[in-house]
């Protein structure tokens, strides 16, 4: 067998152990593990509990956002109802989309990660359970106070996808714009940290053997749906801050007549909002493969197979972005590229709905519950995806777009997509964490009309589409024909809303959260999820020998629960789970990870809060919440990064593991390297826009301030840069002295320096961005390295007050490390920005 | 970084292409050279998926153990997807 890091896998033979354990183990790693009642409860970061709650929480706006559509549809079942204004209309439709896709679907996929992923990897937690802690909380306070707008008549009325010019401060007056551009900004930024922890949970704490072949498919499934969160949800950050800095400062990004691009945010928010579609079906997708091959009884027909599925959807999905553009006129060429990829990334899904039907017909099914879910799934999926590949034709298209044909073909996708194998989910795995399974007669009831009436409602949305029904309108008139579909489609929601009103009664009654003496392996399912668990996850973490652990070796659950495997104890007496290697789960270090705290709660209220009073323009308060919010995540930081007194410890079977590393091994470094390819990809988004703006509307571009100005900005980026690093070579070396952060302190603000150069250099040249798309494009560049050197400083002075205290580790140290790496591509990213700004015009 | 770089070769090849394909679309718009430069780069695409499936066949039967076997495959299976999809995608620099 081959190494990957230099690990001995015949030391896997020691697995199972024998011999007695010795008593007070499991008591300890219970009061280790064990999260605080009363108040204390804001502090918990467990991930059962904070999955548990994000699950409840993304339910609940699946609830608010249904109760939109049930009133929407009253409006509509008859011609000239008068249940809603035509404003009103406008805010329940909005928030209807919005809630679904970002408050909705998204985050319960991320929640559905954060309850699953550690226990199907045998972790004890995810690897960051505070940044957790700190997203849900960022979630939940920031989705209900924009949900809240619809209450004080402040929502926003520019549909879900919030086009401009409509969503422009001169046709979209007043606040209710900027609730769902700064509360969608804010709210991606949750996704995005949820999306980082998974990443580096699902490659690094999986459990030992557990090699890529070996992992569970809903791994992989959450894996790739990270890594499109990561590079997706950039881009709708970026068109939201565009749009905000438009409204707010005049910045004509969108404005044709000052060199600006309405186009430009459609780009910018399909590059994102198509990925969308799939970063919602993928998790669902993986979430079907988990649960047939126990509910058919068979293993995943074409497992392989799926994974490609899987990959290639991510990589296809980036280039369908603008087939939601074909009626704007692109090139005819661009739309035939766009065309092909709409019709290619079909394969991927059908691979996968093959896969499903040959388990189920190579197996042994039950039409139980979870069954019956998934089957309805399928068929409503593979409906809404045949309409897919129709509007994927672009003839088509043109006649359809923006009608209720539409409508129905994303309700179909979605709801078969993600809803059903959601409701799938929510019958399978109830039993791992409620004392009582939901019911099966009940189930079967909810199934049945939540399916008739999803057919009921979306089957005659494609007639009323193609007799030529708009989408959002509020309201039409008689003798059009339009009545029938629209009167069949309401009785068809109010069906699937018994389906789901009958489902929370079963849920009041049967769910009792328990982590301890839950129902159990209800369906059969063989992946790790279903050992014997209590707040620390598994007593002991196995060795994987197969995909399906618990079929592969039914001794294994007692031997785990029995602690014959790794880390049957808390080894340094600290919470810990084991870090492995990417590819091949070997097992490298012990994370000593963080105990409960009230500051990731404390400091998404703040970031809430923040936003909130940034959106009702009440600044001043807002920059103190937002000050607060930046104490809170210092403090919590404060707490980590403290290696503990063992440098190695005795991992179970006398297998010797390190409790400190740092480099490209370290959970943190993986994270933070994550986290510049988030801002990397706004940067290159950015890129982007100034090219494309540059490509529509050469006539504004302005001639660039001399280019002498360039060599003091790249010298003192570089500068900056090699000061830091000759610090951290310095750390390296053992030193004890304060020049290491000296020298950081040095380094830092001389990025600064070269930012206010930059700036200076356009503001002489007369530069102003109120004036031309290209002006405030440059601005945009000079905002976003603005905010990079603040966060530099910040990590400057937290460094050093680190070494002020004593807590600055050397040689190695976690935090110096991390501060380098951000430091040094601020430096780079200011470089890149002065370059491309100048070299664009310059070279054209 | 090797092992990953042939695991998604076949992806990344499609997607350059397609960044390729959509650029060359936007800046020449509908003309004879962003035809041609667009077969170009399908032609390109599709030797760098040829090389991609010789690697990946190598790597499988030199493969040193079951995980590095299993990510051939998958390199082999994506990479001739991704084969069929380049080609695929090029197909509209040739229509009216």
């Amino acid at each position: 067998m081959t190494s990957e890091t230099g690990f001995d896998p015949n030391l896997y033979d020691r697995f199972p152990t024998s011999g007695p354990r010795p008593e007070n183990e499991l008591e300890e790693l219970e009061r280790i593990w064990r999260p605080p009642s009363g108040w204390g409860r804001l502090g918990i970061i467990n991930n059962n509990y904070i999955g548990i709650w994000y699950i409840g929480t993304a339910f609940l706006f699946f609830l608010l956002a249904g109760i939109l559509a049930l009133v929407m549809r009253v409006q509509l079942a008859l011609p000239l109802q008068g249940v809603l204004s035509e404003h009103q209309y406008a805010e329940f439709f909005t928030m209807h989309g919005t809630v679904m896709m970002f408050l909705f679907a998204v985050p319960m996929m991320e929640a559905l990660g954060v309850l699953l992923l550690p226990q199907m990897l045998a972790a004890r937690d995810l690897p960051f359970p505070r940044l957790s802690a700190y997203a849900f909380w960022a979630y939940f306070a920031g989705g209900l106070s924009f949900f809240a707008s619809i209450f004080v008549g402040l929502a926003p009325t520019g549909g879900w996808f919030m086009y401009p010019p409509l969503t422009s401060s001169v046709y979209s007056p007043g606040i209710n714009a900027d609730f769902w551009l700064l509360g969608i900004g804010f709210i991606e930024i949750s996704a995005i940290a949820g999306a980082i922890e998974i990443i580096v949970g699902v490659l690094r704490t999986r459990a030992p053997g557990m090699t890529l072949d070996r992992m569970p498919i809903f791994a992989w499934g959450m894996l790739v749906f990270a890594g499109m969160v990561v590079i997706a949800f950039p881009a709708v950050i970026l068109c939201t801050l565009l749009l905000e800095l438009e409204r707010a400062l005049n910045w004509p990004f969108f404005d044709p007549t000052r060199g600006g691009d309405p186009l430009l945010w459609q780009h910018l928010f399909w590059f994102f909002g198509h990925p969308e579609v799939y970063i919602i079906f993928l998790p669902a997708a993986a979430l079907v493969s988990s649960m047939i091959p126990a509910l058919a009884r068979t293993r995943l027909v074409g497992h392989n197979l799926v994974v490609i599925a899987f990959l290639a959807t991510a990589f296809i999905s980036f280039g369908v972005w603008a087939h939601h553009m074909f009626a704007t006129g692109m090139p005819l060429l661009s739309i035939g590229f766009f065309s092909a990829a709409s019709m290619a990334v079909s394969v991927p899904a059908g691979i996968q709905v093959f896969a499903w039907i040959a388990t189920f017909a190579a197996g042994t099914p039950k039409f139980n519950v979870p069954t019956l879910f998934v089957l309805g799934g399928l068929v409503t999926f593979v409906i809404g995806g045949l309409t897919g590949v129709m509007v994927a034709m672009v003839p088509f298209d043109w006649q359809a777009h923006d009608t209720y044909f539409i409508v129905a073909h994303l309700h179909y996708v979605l709801i078969g997509g993600s809803v059903f194998p959601l409701f799938a989910a929510f019958y399978y795995w109830t039993p791992m964490t409620s004392a009582r399974p939901l019911s099966e007669r009940l189930g079967k009831w909810v199934f049945w009309l939540m399916f008739a009436g999803m057919q009921v409602a979306f089957m005659p949305m494609h007639l009323s589409g193609l007799m030529g029904m708009p989408r959002r309108v509020f309201t039409y008139l008689p003798g059009r024909e339009l009545t029938a579909t629209n009167l069949i489609s309401t009785v068809g929601a109010y069906l699937l809303a018994a389906g789901v009103a009958l489902f929370l009664f079963d849920l009041a009654r049967s769910f009792r959260f328990r982590m301890e003496g839950n129902a159990g392996n209800v369906y059969g399912g063989g992946t790790l999820e279903w050992l014997p668990t209590g707040s620390y996850s598994s007593r002991s973490i196995p060795l994987v020998r197969g995909r399906q652990p618990l079929w592969q070796d039914p001794a294994l659950a007692d031997d785990v629960r029995d602690g014959r495997y790794f880390l049957p104890r808390s080894a340094t007496g600290f919470r810990e789970t084991i870090i492995t290697s990417p590819l091949r789960a070997e097992p490298e270090y012990l994370e000593i990870m963080p105990g409960p705290s009230g500051w990731p709660f404390s400091a998404a209220i703040f970031t809430a809060l923040f936003f909130m009073l940034m959106t009702v323009q009440a600044y001043g308060v807002a920059l103190v919440c937002g000050a607060i919010a930046i104490g809170c995540v210092l403090r919590w930081l404060w707490d980590t990064d403290r290696p503990v007194a063992p440098e190695e410890v005795d991992a179970g079977g006398g297998i010797m593991l390190p409790t400190y590393v740092t480099g490209p091994r370290s959970h943190g470094w993986w994270a933070v390297v994550i986290l510049l390819v988030v801002i990397g990809m706004i940067f290159l988004m950015t890129v982007f826009s100034l090219v494309y703006l540059f490509g529509i509307h050469p006539r504004f571009w302005a001639p660039v301030p001399p280019l002498g100005w360039l060599a003091p900005i790249l010298i003192f980026n570089a500068g900056g840069a090699m000061l830091v690093l000759t610090a951290r070579r310095l750390l390296c070396r053992g030193t004890t002295l304060w020049t290491p952060p000296t020298l950081m302190l040095l380094g830092t603000p001389m990025l600064a320096l070269a930012l206010a150069l930059d700036f200076w250099s356009w503001r002489s040249a007369g530069f102003d961005p109120q004036l031309t798309a290209q002006a405030a494009v440059v601005h945009a560049f000079m905002a976003q390295q603005a905010m990079l050197c603040a966060v530099s400083l910040l990590m400057a002075f937290y460094i050093a007050a680190r070494a002020s205290r004593g807590m600055l580790t050397a040689p190695r140290s976690n935090s110096f490390d991390i501060a380098t790496i951000f430091i040094v591509y601020t430096a780079a990213q200011g470089c890149a920005a002065a370059l491309i700004v100048r070299a664009l015009p310059t070279a054209m | 970084m090797r092992s990953w770089g042939l695991f998604l070769g076949g992806l990344l090849v499609w997607a350059a292409q397609f960044l390729l394909l959509y650029a060359i679309g936007s800046i020449l718009l509908t003309s004879l050279p962003a035809r041609l430069l667009a077969g170009l780069i399908t032609i390109v695409a599709i030797g760098a998926d040829v090389w991609l499936i010789l690697a990946a066949r190598a790597r499988l039967r030199t493969g040193r153990d079951r995980l590095d076997r299993w990510m051939a495959a998958l390199a082999l299976t994506i990479a001739a997807l991704s084969l069929v999809a380049v080609t695929w995608q090029g197909l509209p620099a040739l229509l009216a």
